[in-house]
């Protein structure tokens, strides 16, 4: 029975060794800068952080990947500064209420930093006068056109319906021109916009006009000639983006407008990059693209962990300079949204088509006006509503078009006050 | 085998087990504690307790059974219900999720604006005499000095070393940090405060560059108040978890804390049309959904077992295929449906040869919910009918048969009747499954269809659940605070129902 | 052959359209996991093409350890499987056998507590374990082990009616006769009553196993780690892209995950539908 004693203490004190590890404190060590980020820029990041190991001097950088962009939201949702990361690289509508919540914290770049990028991309990242993280990749959309389908870049909204009419029937065309990435909200802003609404108005000068929104006649009349035939849409313009992508490749749809993100799938098929913004009604007029950043953001959890001035070196240093987005952009394949970054040589055609395409018809993306709520609806799900309304349920163009106009008028007045 | 279970080997084993858990439980207790988790510290030292008494004594006998179970359901289960109650009860919404305490010292933070000249300086940290401080640089006006947290000397270009982009990088009396004392640095040198001038300091933005800034808001911790120095506003606690300026109240200082407002998310529902005409809606569909899920899914299982209910050829094939739908991970199948549902290139419409849009008419969209979630229930019900089948007893059929007794009359007269008394308590718990059936309603319609040019809140296919979530996590404002009040709502309703179904199907009669 | 026309052929018809009913869309997702343009094919029912590209993909690309994600699963859903099926199964025993105060309430109480809509409670069981892994990282947070207790925090609640059916079922003359052997309650539990009743305890594993392999919310919450990932969680990122979505993989993934489902299913399935409840009796 001793033997048996001792064996049985013995096997408890092995036991407790093995769950003293389990329990040790973690080398809780304040030289460590965690950053969060989705499952497509998470791995690319943490390659090129580790590659040049001294963005930051004395730190190490962990890169924390989620299984997707939600699952990186839901969890910095409900992260507090016990698990919570450093540095977090989302998108700019993370902006307004991660500042209003107290998790993201303010910076104050440097006038020479601020120099590097279009002074437009702050305005997404900026939440009542502060900013909150700088810009690191562009994200926008272009027009793509199957060059087996038309020879030439169509220069108003018009040819294209009519070259569609013109194929229909001869090359089985399922469609005109779709919505193949962005949805039917954000992708779908530059048709929005050629036919004449804007989700807000700007005047010559470039400053945002509040208390008017775009006229519902002429854009409800738009719709009705080129998008309707009666009371039906005339199968020009799908009000869904399911199965874009696939028909354009299969040469089912001559035009769709892609998002900078999925190129290579196209060039993988044998397309060539000729991308456009959407043409608008008129000939030399382009429907205007959002061009939104996802910005790398500060949290307030960083200085909790006693590592917020070595968080913000890492911004200036690797997310904000030169140096740190060619590299990343090698891997990750978007426009960079520095404007060094943007000039190098390494960047590729179809990064420099896209950024072309926004630099001829981008506006800001402006997450205070989109995101708010005042009209009774946002932005995001008031405009795929339009279409659906009109497309499928065959209600009127012109008076949804005044709905969705008074809608769109009551957001950007409401989201004035978080700019 | 037995001797595991009976006799001194068994105790010996038994005492093994109960001692390793109870000290690994100890082990934990006291770390939580070590680590200031009071709360988990306690709950882990009541289970060690527990534990011991209930396996090493015969206090109670049924506790041996239960012990596990209760102390997981208490801690994964109770405890978060419990919060999410309590939660209810606080303006516990986007700006006010953080405590009081960090509300404060982040308002502080922001409260710091940089000067209007927007000044800023390239910057090397080291020590002036001991003390922290920092070698600043302006390249554009050859201005260099050193600055610590009381005072500032200025120096002559000629005394120092520049790096090539123009930054002093040492001067006399100046010891830089090296590059692996920053981390530690870190904590001594953010938040300091280094001369600029009399209004003015300089803040640091990283490790290389400062900030000329003004503290604009002032904590009075006293009156509990902030104070804005430059214009003299004064900022009070409104009682609802912000800082709101005296003279306006819509002029509140964020971030806000979560404060509490006792039962207002409960008034809330019942006083704002704009939560409770849609919840009411939203709670008809739900129990419209639930209940011909239920009936749906019972219906073609049963149908099913009844035809598969002998051993004709090819059962095992035909039940292999049947319970594919199980199998396959039911995020891949729901969003599959969404696809084929789809107008333009869906596959539903394309056999039907029809041009319905399923998702954007309200109708459509419900028949569409109800029949993916047939799709995936049904082989549940298939499951247990066979089951149950084979239990009731074959001489009832038999003597029913050998009194004249058609199939039909004995199906109608002797099966259903029996089978719905054995599998009623399923039937119910099925009814509360479905009630509560998120992902379904989440990853099929999200809700919708919706008409949001008409100003509508809740999607025609939303059920109580999903809309809440919405209400919670969803994109925008996220109110924790009234979704856990709805919640609570929910949590009565189901449980009223079922128990009164339960209580009518005497199930619990059982347990007089 | 007139008999068995008239005996069996309803029981083909309904077998066999209920099963066309199962596989259509089951169809639709191997069409979709062929096919290389990473969208679900739903445009023709005749595939366009069969590449084996998001197949080899998923073995072949060193950032996606899918072996390691089919591991995770099977190793979580089994544990899950086990010991739910050992707590429930306690407590069901204890509340159709043994006599106690408070028993009725227990029972009632259990029944309510399952219908709290749990999702809402997401954010409470997130801060608890964001706190273990404070003073215990390798239980809390981001843990497989973590995940499991959150899982087994629900087992005993678990199926609870469907084995208490089971359990009143089974004659209480088997046990009473141990009784008078002297065996004790927990005795006789394991002698007498967990042998009578192992198809359900099949049955109920089975389903426990199932649920908890589908499972992706809490998952993908808590396994953030590219190696301790979950099948439902490693795939969501093909489909949870912000803008983008790369169907073919994850269309891959599920048919391969669910073979192993299958495989159980189909080796247990003597005992799933036949054995359900009277089997072990006449035993």
């Amino acid at each position: 029975m001793k033997t048996k004693r001792f064996g049985f203490a013995g096997v408890i004190a092995a036991f407790a060794l093995a769950v003293s590890t389990l329990v040790a404190p973690s080398a809780n060590a304040a030289t460590e800068i965690v950053v969060w980020a989705d499952e497509s820029r998470g791995p690319n990041l943490a390659k090129v952080i580790a590659a040049k190991g001294d963005w930051v001097s004395g730190y190490t950088v962990k890169v924390v990947t989620f299984s997707s962009f939600d699952a990186l939201k839901d969890a910095f949702d409900k992260a507090t500064d016990a698990s919570g990361p450093d540095i977090v690289v989302g998108g700019n509508d993370w902006v307004p209420t991660g500042a209003k919540s107290g998790k993201l914290a303010p910076i104050t770049l440097t006038a020479a930093v601020k120099a590097r990028f279009n002074q437009t991309q702050f305005v997404d990242l900026t939440y009542k006068g502060k900013l909150y993280g700088v810009p690191v990749d562009i994200n926008n959309v272009a027009m793509i056109y199957n060059t087996k389908l038309v020879s030439t870049a169509p220069k108003t909204f018009g040819e294209m319906v009519s070259n569609y009419k013109a194929l229909k029937a001869s090359k089985g065309l399922k469609a005109g021109l779709c919505i193949a990435g962005g949805g039917m909200s954000w992708g779908a802003h530059s048709v929005f916009s050629a036919l004449g609404a804007d989700a807000y108005q700007f005047n010559s000068r470039g400053g945002i006009v509040y208390g008017r929104a775009f006229n519902a006649t002429t854009f409800g009349k738009n719709v009705r000639t080129y998008l309707m035939d009666g009371k039906k849409s005339n199968g020009f313009f799908p009000a869904t983006d399911t199965g874009c992508k696939d028909n354009f490749l299969a040469g089912t749809v001559p035009y769709a407008v892609i998002g900078n993100w999925e190129w290579a799938d196209y060039v993988a098929k044998g397309f060539t990059m000729n991308l456009m913004p959407v043409p608008g009604v008129a000939d030399g007029t382009y429907g205007k693209m959002f061009g939104s950043v996802s910005g790398a953001m500060l949290t307030t959890f960083a200085s909790k962990h006693g590592v917020e001035s070595g968080a913000k070196s890492l911004l200036t240093n690797f997310f904000a300079s030169t140096d740190g987005q060619v590299r990343y952009q090698a891997l990750e394949k978007r426009p960079p949204a520095e404007k060094g970054a943007q000039a190098d040589s390494t960047v590729s055609a179809a990064q420099r088509g896209f950024g072309s395409a926004a630099s001829l018809a981008g506006i800001p993306q402006i997450g205070a006006f989109l995101n708010s709520n005042k009209g009774g609806a946002n932005y995001w799900d008031s405009a795929p509503a339009y279409w659906t309304a009109v497309l499928i349920d065959g209600k009127d163009a012109v008076k949804e078009a005044s709905k969705l106009a008074s809608i769109w008028r009551a957001n950007t007045d409401g989201g004035k006050g978080d700019l | 085998m037995t001797y595991l279970i009976r006799g001194k080997i068994a105790l010996f084993i038994k005492v093994i087990f109960v001692t390793l858990i109870v000290s690994v439980l100890l082990l934990l207790a006291q770390s939580a504690f070590a680590q200031k988790e009071y709360v988990i510290s306690a709950f882990l030292a009541i289970a060690v307790l527990l534990l011991a008494l209930t396996y090493l004594t015969k206090i109670s006998i049924p506790l041996k059974f239960f012990i596990p179970g209760i102390l997981l359901l208490t801690a994964f289960v109770l405890g978060p219900i419990l919060y999410t109650v309590t939660m209810s009860g606080f303006n516990y919404k986007t700006g006010n999720i953080i405590s009081k305490e960090e509300a404060i010292v982040q308002i502080k933070v922001r409260g710091i604006e940089s000067a209007p000249s927007g000044q800023t300086f390239d910057i090397k940290l080291g020590t002036y005499e001991g003390n922290p401080a920092i070698l600043a640089s302006d390249i554009n006006t050859s201005e260099y000095f050193i600055s610590t947290q009381g005072d500032r000397i200025p120096l002559v270009a000629s005394a120092l070393t520049f790096n090539e982009y123009g930054v002093a990088v040492e001067a006399p009396n100046f010891t830089p940090l090296t590059d692996s004392e920053f981390a530690t640095a870190d904590k001594l040198f953010t938040g300091a405060r280094f001369t600029f001038d009399d209004r003015f300091f300089i803040a640091l933005e990283g490790f290389e560059a400062g900030v000329v800034s003004q503290q604009v808001l002032e904590y009075l911790p006293e009156s509990d108040q902030f104070k804005n120095l430059v214009n003299g506003g004064i900022y009070t606690d409104n009682g609802r978890g912000n800082y709101a300026l005296t003279d306006d109240k819509n002029a509140i200082l964020e971030p806000g804390w979560r404060a509490p407002i006792w039962f207002e998310n409960y008034s809330k529902i019942v006083t704002d049309s704009r939560v409770r005409e849609p919840l009411v809606r939203v709670f008809l569909w739900t129990v419209v959904f639930a209940l011909l899920t239920v009936l749906t899914t019972f219906a073609l299982g049963l149908l099913l077992a009844l035809a598969l209910n002998k051993p004709i050829r090819g059962r095992r094939i035909y039940r292999s295929i049947l319970v594919l739908p199980y199998a396959m991970p039911s995020v891949m199948s729901i969003l599959i449906w969404g696809g084929m549902f789809n107008t333009e290139f869906g596959a539903i419409n394309t056999l039907l040869g029809t041009n319905i849009a399923w998702f954007s008419d309200p109708n459509f969209a419900r028949v569409a919910v109800i029949l993916v979630n047939l799709w995936l229930g049904f082989p549940y019900f298939y499951l247990i009918s066979s089951g149950s089948l084979q239990a009731i007893p074959s001489e009832l059929m038999e003597a029913a048969a050998i009194d004249g007794a058609n199939p039909r009359q004995i199906f109608r007269k002797i099966t259903l009747p029996l089978l719905l008394q054995i599998l009623s308590p399923l039937l119910i718990a099925s009814f509360a499954y479905n009630f509560n059936n998120f992902n379904l309603i989440y990853l099929l319609t999200g809700g919708g269809p919706r008409n949001e040019l008409d100003g509508e809140i809740a999607g025609a296919t939303d059920i109580l659940i999903s809309y809440t979530y919405k209400i919670a996590f969803g994109s925008g404002t996220q109110d924790l605070g009234l979704a856990s009040a709805i919640s609570l709502i929910i949590f009565i309703l189901v449980a009223s129902i079922s128990l009164y179904s339960l209580r009518k199907s005497k199930v619990l009669e059982t347990f007089a | 052959m007139n008999k068995w026309l008239r005996q069996d052929l309803w029981r083909h018809v309904v077998g066999i359209s209920i099963c066309l009913f199962s596989l259509f869309p089951l169809y639709l997702v191997v069409i979709s996991s062929f096919s290389s343009t990473g969208s679900l094919q739903l445009s023709s029912f005749i595939p366009r093409e069969i590449s084996f590209a998001n197949y080899s993909k998923l073995f072949n690309d060193p950032t996606i350890p899918y072996l390691t994600w089919v591991k995770n699963s099977l190793f979580i859903a089994g544990s899950v499987a086990l010991l739910s099926v050992m707590i429930g199964t306690a407590s069901a025993f204890a509340f159709s056998r043994l006599k106690f105060k408070g028993r009725k309430f227990g029972i009632q109480l259990l029944l309510l507590v399952q219908m709290f809509p749990a999702i809402l409670a997401i954010s409470a069981v997130y801060v608890i374990m964001e706190r273990v892994y404070n003073f215990a990282p390798g239980i809390g947070l981001g843990t497989q082990p973590g995940l499991l207790l959150v899982y087994l925090g629900g087992a005993m609640g678990v199926n609870i009616w469907l084995l208490k059916g089971f359990v009143d079922s089974i004659p209480a003359e088997l046990d009473e006769a141990a009784k008078i052997d002297g065996a004790s309650e927990v005795q006789t539990f394991w002698l007498i009553f967990v042998p009578l009743a192992s198809p359900v305890l099949a049955v109920v594993a089975l389903l426990s196993f199932i649920g908890t392999f589908n499972e992706f919310i809490l998952a993908r919450l808590f396994l953030v780690d590219m190696e301790s990932r979950t099948v439902a969680v490693g795939l969501q990122q093909f489909i949870g892209g912000q803008y983008s979505q790369n169907w073919g993989p994850f269309a891959a993934g599920s048919i391969l995950a669910s073979i192993p489902i299958v495989i159980i299913f189909l080796s247990l399935q003597k005992y799933i539908v036949s054995g359900l409840t009277a089997g072990s009796v006449k035993g």
